[in-house]
């Protein structure tokens, strides 16, 4: 391109967080209609007949509308922070996923490390919220929050370093390229195990059934985002969605191709688009079929279950990659 | 597993193979149901069929025959009515009785069917529709006129104070041989 | 009580109190908890109930007999059946008034349909409250909905109403059975047979289900008969009591089921009384609807006047296996047309006794499983 280098990174950024919020604010409606056809009932219709296609639209212009209420005891810094702290890693992700080669904002070398460690930042956070709260519901929801995120990060991060042994590199098209043979989800027992781990890992990283102690409806009702309403309760949703689906493309990118599919190479983002949507409706799948665990048996499945078993599939996959040799690519 | 530790291989594997199956087949009946129709009725471009028997709201009638109204003012129906929502006015004349004012307050009424068991001229009846849905609350107080639009203008249900004690009552030739007349209304218990 | 291994310490005097308040997606209808809280786990728990109150009880005194029926429907108004039938029994044993079989029959019929669906909306609500309102739990809420309505569709074509029926009066039934409705009923119920395997697939089994169920809420049978709980959470600690059996009314004897008894004692136990109470009361449907006897369906002539049932002095306590437990009523007559006193024993008011024994040592989240499987309902138990 004839621009700066700079300039283009800008424009890119921006079409790119244009497009994640529209590409958010449909994946939500996806997902109401593909639980309400589970569940026997139809899901949104009226808004945007037949199908609720303007539902979003409606539904981001009330949040807009409505009257921004803040309790009058809660710490104003932090509460009105917090959704801020909360979305801005959880839209940062998407700056080093390329959506095709040579198509990304920034493709960095160490692309993985970089977006595993920004997705983690949103319990900073989400914390903020529910201390800024001033409310006991939050407060308990924040502590259980920051219990379970930091206990599924680490069998996040081994399953997602699995596909990176097996590329041999941290940067993500490098990841894809390696997987022009054979899509890492199709290697024997290693590739199904690690994308199964990530799945496990993804649910409880993002507060879903059935590990959403966090916000718990039925006994917290809404966590650490009840005192929040408006625009910022907006913002949160917009997070937790944008996090949900940079996710969701994470686990398309590393375990099922990317953007590797038949057809032109233009089509690649619309491939990689698709894998995106089919992980996405993998893990709403699973978050509408089962009932929440405690938070003592979460706790208890990650250190107990998980995290000895990512790692020692991570080792496993380590002594696999060393024993086939050099240049595995 | 959950809670009571590792355990030794052996049970850990059986647990596993175990947990595997249960999600799959609870995940199993959610994809199932993906596949079914959605069991919503989408009100109110589509109405469900409502049965003979739907209890809706009420309306005065008029005699087939004559056209006369059927109510009699025989306040029976107030003296019955749980929470006490109808109110009559008895006018007399020679021939027969009339009501001069009618109202029901539809708004506390329980939809409980009692009026229509006890009216002994089948005049008050329920129709089988529910839509009366309003902003304000005054109209549902129903005043004898619009009690009998009502029932001209909706499906009056089964239900008429005849059938009801029909089909409530003893067989006929039971009752004749207890000696007990029709219409005897204070009998003790037998 | 559980014993805690490990607890994370926060000092051990730092109390937090919360209130699971009236307003709440899992308090099953209006019910307040005030919870003492040690970090997560719950030390103490206080009860208090009376948002619903609307004096049922004054009510009775100023009902005549042949009103209050309808009305007593909304006390346990998710299985308005058996609250009316505790009425309308114990009418009929003051005022020793005899019952038409075919309406006995029709009685048991209403009541095992209405267990069908209060079982169908227990579940539902129980597993929602586990699994929130965004997730399975609400799946297997509408599920069990999407069942429950098919029984109000019978019932609605028997009665006309869905919830509050006015099914019962004194001396038999209001309404008799219209044709082709034994044929929709059998349909039905088969239907729903094949759906309960469909949910015992998704919640057998599963370990995160097991997980919040198994070991949670144990009600020691000592305690249950302590307390004085009954229906499903007795049967569910060891004590093989139904009053179906023990003291039979409206014709139950001539009937064939078994009476589900675990010896667990927690919430899993309940559960599988539960399910297991689902194909019972299925069986007896089937056979109510084989052996129907033709007849009248009240002993006495349909209501012609507000006062036209009168008993005579006296006083009598009637007692019937509800779905969730003993529901009786008490009355005391002076010979008019209303009763001079009427007490309600509410079969939920007498299991949520138990709550402060068995609540403390479980964490939160247990609270709300524990609810759930007591499956209170506040029109009982505040009347």
């Amino acid at each position: 391109m004839t621009l700066p280098p700079l300039a283009w990174h800008a424009l890119m950024a921006f079409i790119v967080l244009n497009a994640i919020l529209g590409l958010v604010a449909y994946v939500t409606l996806l997902e109401r209609k593909f639980a309400a056809r589970m569940q026997s009932r139809i899901g949104p219709y009226y808004v945007g007949r037949p199908h609720g296609w303007l539902q979003p639209i409606a539904d981001a212009l009330k949040l807009m509308l409505k009257e921004d209420v803040v309790p009058t005891s809660a710490d104003r810094g932090v509460y009105n922070l917090a959704p801020i702290v909360f979305l801005v890693p959880c839209i940062l992700i998407y700056a080093t996923i390329p959506f095709a080669p040579e198509l990304g904002v920034a493709d960095l070398n160490i692309g993985v490390l970089f977006f595993l460690a920004v997705s983690s930042l949103e319990i900073v956070g989400l914390f903020m919220g529910g201390w800024g709260s001033n409310n006991k519901y939050a407060l308990l929801s924040a502590m259980r929050a920051v219990n379970q995120i930091i206990s599924y990060d680490l069998p996040f991060i081994f399953a997602a370093l699995v596909p990176v042994l097996l590329a041999g590199s941290l940067q993500m098209s490098a990841i894809v390229a390696a997987q022009q043979g054979l899509w890492f989800v199709a290697y024997p027992v290693f590739g199904q195990l690690a994308f199964v781990a990530f799945v496990v890992a993804t649910l409880a990283a993002e507060n879903r059934v059935p590990f959403d102690i966090l916000e718990a409806e039925s006994e917290l009702v809404a966590g650490f985002r009840v005192e929040y309403s408006g625009m910022k309760f907006a913002l949160i949703q917009l997070g937790e969605y944008a996090h949900m689906l940079g996710t969701s493309f994470l686990g398309a990118l590393l375990f099922l191709g990317g953007w590797l599919g038949p057809g032109p190479a233009w089509l690649g983002p619309l491939w990689f688009l698709v894998k995106a949507v089919l992980v996405f409706l993998l893990v709403t799948w699973v978050r509408w079929s089962f009932v929440r665990i405690r938070v003592d048996q979460i706790l208890a499945i990650s250190w107990k279950l998980l995290v000895p078993a990512s790692i020692l599939l991570l080792l496993a996959t380590g002594l696999w990659v060393a024993t086939r040799g050099a240049g595995a690519g | 597993m959950l809670g009571n530790g590792g355990g030794r291989p052996p049970r850990f594997w059986g647990e596993l193979t175990q947990l595997i199956g249960a999600v799959g087949r609870a995940m199993g009946v959610t994809f199932r149901n993906l596949f079914r129709a959605p069991v919503t009725v989408q009100y109110p471009d589509v109405k469900r069929a409502y049965p003979d028997r739907f209890r809706g709201i009420l309306a005065l009638t008029y005699d087939k025959e004559t056209g006369e109204e059927n109510c009699i003012g025989c306040r029976l129906c107030e003296y019955i009515c749980p929470p006490q929502v109808i109110k009559v006015e008895m006018l007399k004349s020679e021939k027969r009785n009339w009501a001069k004012t009618f109202t029901l307050e539809l708004y506390s009424c329980e939809f409980c069917e009692l009026c229509v068991q006890v009216c002994p001229t089948d005049a008050i009846i329920m129709l089988k529709t529910f839509d009366l849905a309003t902003a304000d609350r005054r109209e549902m107080l129903l005043d004898k006129d619009r009690l009998h639009a009502l029932g001209l203008a909706y499906e009056p249900s089964w239900a008429t104070g005849n059938r009801l004690r029909d089909m409530q009552a003893p067989p006929k030739p039971a009752r004749a041989a207890a000696g007990g007349a029709k219409g005897e209304p204070k009998e003790p218990g037998e | 009580m559980t014993t805690q291994t490990v607890e994370i310490g926060y000092g051990g005097s730092e109390r937090l109190t919360m209130n699971m308040g009236p307003q709440h997606p899992s308090a099953h209808g209006v019910f307040r908890a005030v919870l003492t809280l040690e970090g997560e786990t719950v030390v103490a728990v206080d009860a208090v109930i009376g948002y619903l109150h609307r004096c049922h009880e004054k009510l009775g005194e100023t009902l005549t007999y042949v009103q209050y029926p309808s009305i007593a429907s909304k006390t346990d108004y998710v299985a308005a059946m058996t609250s009316e039938l505790a009425y309308v029994a114990a009418v009929e044993k003051l005022g020793k008034i005899e019952v038409p079989k075919r309406a006995q029959y029709l009685r048991v019929l209403a009541a095992e349909l209405q267990r069908i669906a209060s079982h169908c909306l227990w579940l539902g609500t129980w597993c929602m409250d586990m699994g929130g309102a965004l997730g399975g739990g609400a799946t297997v809420f509408l599920y069990c909905i999407r069942e429950r309505e098919l029984i109000l569709d019978r019932f609605e074509e028997l009665t006309g109403a869905r919830l509050l029926y006015g099914f019962h009066q004194v001396g038999g039934t209001r309404y008799d059975v219209p044709a082709g409705w034994d044929t929709k009923v059998r349909e039905t119920v088969d239907f729903i047979e094949k759906r309960i395997d469909e949910y015992e697939a998704m919640l057998e089994g599963n370990a995160f289900f097991l997980a919040r169920a198994r070991g949670v809420g144990v009600i020691s049978r000592a305690l249950a008969q302590e307390v004085g709980v009954s229906g499903p959470l007795i049967r569910g600690s060891g004590v093989n009591y139904d009053i179906r059996r023990a003291e039979p009314y409206s014709s139950y004897p001539d009937f064939d089921f078994r009476v589900p008894v675990e010896t667990a004692g927690d919430c899993y136990a309940r559960y599988r009384v539960r399910m297991a109470e689902f194909r019972e009361s299925i069986k007896i449907v089937r056979q109510v609807l084989d052996g129907l006897p033709e007849g009248p369906i009240s002993s006495r002539p349909g209501v012609k006047s507000v006062g036209q049932v009168r008993v005579p002095k006296g006083e009598a306590y009637a007692r019937i296996e509800g779905a969730r437990g003993e529901v009786g009523c008490y009355l005391v007559s002076d010979g008019g047309p209303k009763p001079y006193r009427m007490k309600w024993r509410g079969a939920s008011f007498s299991n949520l006794a138990v709550l402060p024994h068995i609540i403390p040592g479980h964490k939160v989240a247990d609270v709300v499983a524990i609810m759930g499987s007591v499956d209170p309902v506040f029109g009982e138990v505040d009347r």
